[in-house]
């Protein structure tokens, strides 16, 4: 019980915004400060993403029947990340894990590595590089999630690596800052995507436009953020992103009715719901926006970097 | 020689009551396979020659219940359902079959002393349908029909797809059947739908039969 030991010795912690001062130790929980927040959004950010990805590349590997030991991949990968994310929202030290970045680099690599494999596996296609196989191929931008799930987490270690009492920084960078510009392009990166496979539907359903039409949104107010004054509130951006990561759920329950318009609808689930819009693939906005959440949190906090 | 069966322990009608069929496509096999046994559109003696001609089309040895493809054929008839158009140099169906089946037989009596088609040994079918097939038959008992061309747009058109239309054919090819409501999710050659059929390999015999139990 080591680790309980030294958490106990720690300096008075920074409290949150408008809270009390946190008390040390004894049978009083410790309040968190805005650092230990902001790093759980972000590991609880990687943790949605990862679960997005478990379950779409559980779908879309099955589709493919693990034909190659390589598609396990991704599953081990992000159970891991779900497990370390998990570990992260229960931990309130101010420190990185050892295990938790060593998961979320690998999660960041391996999303690398399965991109790479997916364009390999367009180019053998007959045809190579042409829209027919970008489509209908293993998807090049679904592997990037995974690297996503890892670069939030990993900005949640790098967030939480700081004192308890100083201006949290990243490599050197305003927490806030590097956060809220890090998720703005992922934000896009994942517009793109759900653009690409909406196109391919011929946004059949209006609602088909909201994906590509509120998270680049929601990227501008970051980015904006990301450069603009600290200490500000940003209720609107707030709003938007709030807004945003719904969307990302709500979009389960549109894909789910789009799994019900399929010939035989949910009673042929076995086809229906592996050849329609995939269930798991839309809460990696919700992920991505409760990033961005968690970087206007520090944004607001930190008014002096 | 008889080959095992490519596809052990398949049964397509296994999907009968499964997510794979719904209720018109069960409509539409249950009528397929009650399809009567005794003519409706034929007459006697026009159903036996067309009986002799589709087992020489389509053969099925050795088979203890084969498909019955005159019955089917004679459905067919009855029913009138033609491809909605009409060769320029052939009567309409119906009319075409009656006239070419009856030439058929008056070409058999014509050669073997008064024996009709039916009556004849396979070979002299067989020799008397390639005859047909190469256009080596002409003469006023085909009444106007050519002989090659009944062969190639009624026989080879009509016959085969009657045999490929019966889920025992379904059964010995591997088939699905109507893909509908269910299709396909697994588009990539030979990965296979858990609930399409498995191919035996030679030695693997146990696992596809094994495995073709449980393709609903």
């Amino acid at each position: 019980m080591a680790r309980t030991l030294h958490q106990h010795r720690r300096p008075l912690l920074r409290p949150a915004v408008g809270g009390p001062p946190a008390r040390l130790g004894g049978l009083q929980k410790e309040r968190p400060t805005a650092i230990i927040i902001a790093a759980r959004r972000l590991n609880r950010a990687a943790g949605i993403i990862a679960i997005s990805v478990l379950f779409d590349s559980a779908m879309e590997h099955y589709r493919g029947n693990f034909h190659n030991k390589a598609m396990w991949t991704p599953i081990v990968t992000s159970l891991s990340s779900i497990a370390v994310s998990a570990h992260g929202l229960a931990d309130g030290r101010h420190r990185a894990h050892p295990v938790r970045d060593a998961v979320y680099v690998a999660a960041g690599f391996v999303g690398l590595v399965g991109t790479g494999f997916h364009i390999y596996n367009v180019t053998k296609k007959v045809g190579g590089f042409n829209w027919q196989n970008l489509f209908y191929s293993a998807p090049l931008g679904a592997p990037a999630a995974m690297s996503l799930s890892g670069l939030m987490g990993f900005l949640a270690e790098r967030v939480r690596d700081n004192h308890p009492e100083g201006e949290p920084r990243v490599f050197g960078l305003p927490a806030g800052r590097v956060v809220a510009a890090a998720t703005g392009l992922s934000l896009l990166g994942t517009t793109a995507e759900a653009g690409f496979l909406h196109f391919r539907g011929a946004f059949h359903n209006p609602a088909m436009l909201l994906p590509v039409s509120m998270p680049p949104v929601a990227a501008g107010l970051l980015a904006k953020a990301a450069i603009g004054r600290a200490g500000a509130s940003r209720t609107p951006s707030k709003a938007w992103l709030a807004a945003t990561a719904v969307m990302g759920v709500a979009g389960v329950a549109l894909h789910a009715y789009g799994v019900s318009r399929g010939m035989g609808g949910w009673r042929n689930w076995r086809q229906n719901a592996f050849a329609g819009p995939p269930l798991p693939a839309p809460p990696a906005f919700t992920g991505l926006t409760l990033a961005g959440l968690a970087a206007l949190a520090l944004l607001r906090e930190y008014a002096h970097d | 020689m008889i080959e095992p069966p490519r596809y052990p322990g398949y049964d397509v009608l296994a999907k009968r009551n499964t997510p794979s069929w719904d209720a018109v496509t069960r409509r539409v096999i249950d009528e397929r396979l009650a399809t009567p046994s005794t003519p409706r559109f034929f007459t006697r003696k026009e159903w036996l020659t067309a009986d002799a001609l589709c087992r020489r089309i389509v053969p099925q040895p050795g088979e203890i219940d084969p498909v019955s493809l005159v019955a089917l054929l004679d459905a067919k008839l009855f029913a009138n359902h033609g491809a909605g158009f009409r060769d320029a140099d052939m009567p309409y169906m119906q009319d075409a079959w009656r006239k070419a089946l009856a030439a058929i037989d008056r070409d058999a009596r014509a050669q073997k002393n008064d024996r009709g088609f039916s009556d004849l040994s396979e070979e002299d079918q067989d020799a008397l349908l390639s005859a047909m097939q190469h256009g080596k038959i002409s003469g006023d008992r085909w009444a106007g029909i050519n002989a090659k061309t009944f062969f190639e747009r009624r026989i080879l058109v009509d016959v085969p797809p009657l045999y490929y239309g019966h889920p025992k054919a379904w059964n010995e090819i591997g088939f699905g059947g109507p893909a509908s409501p269910r299709g396909y999710v697994r588009l990539d050659g030979d990965r296979p739908d858990p609930w399409e059929a498995i191919e035996a390999s030679p030695g693997d015999e146990d696992k596809a039969d094994r495995e073709n139990r449980r393709v609903v």
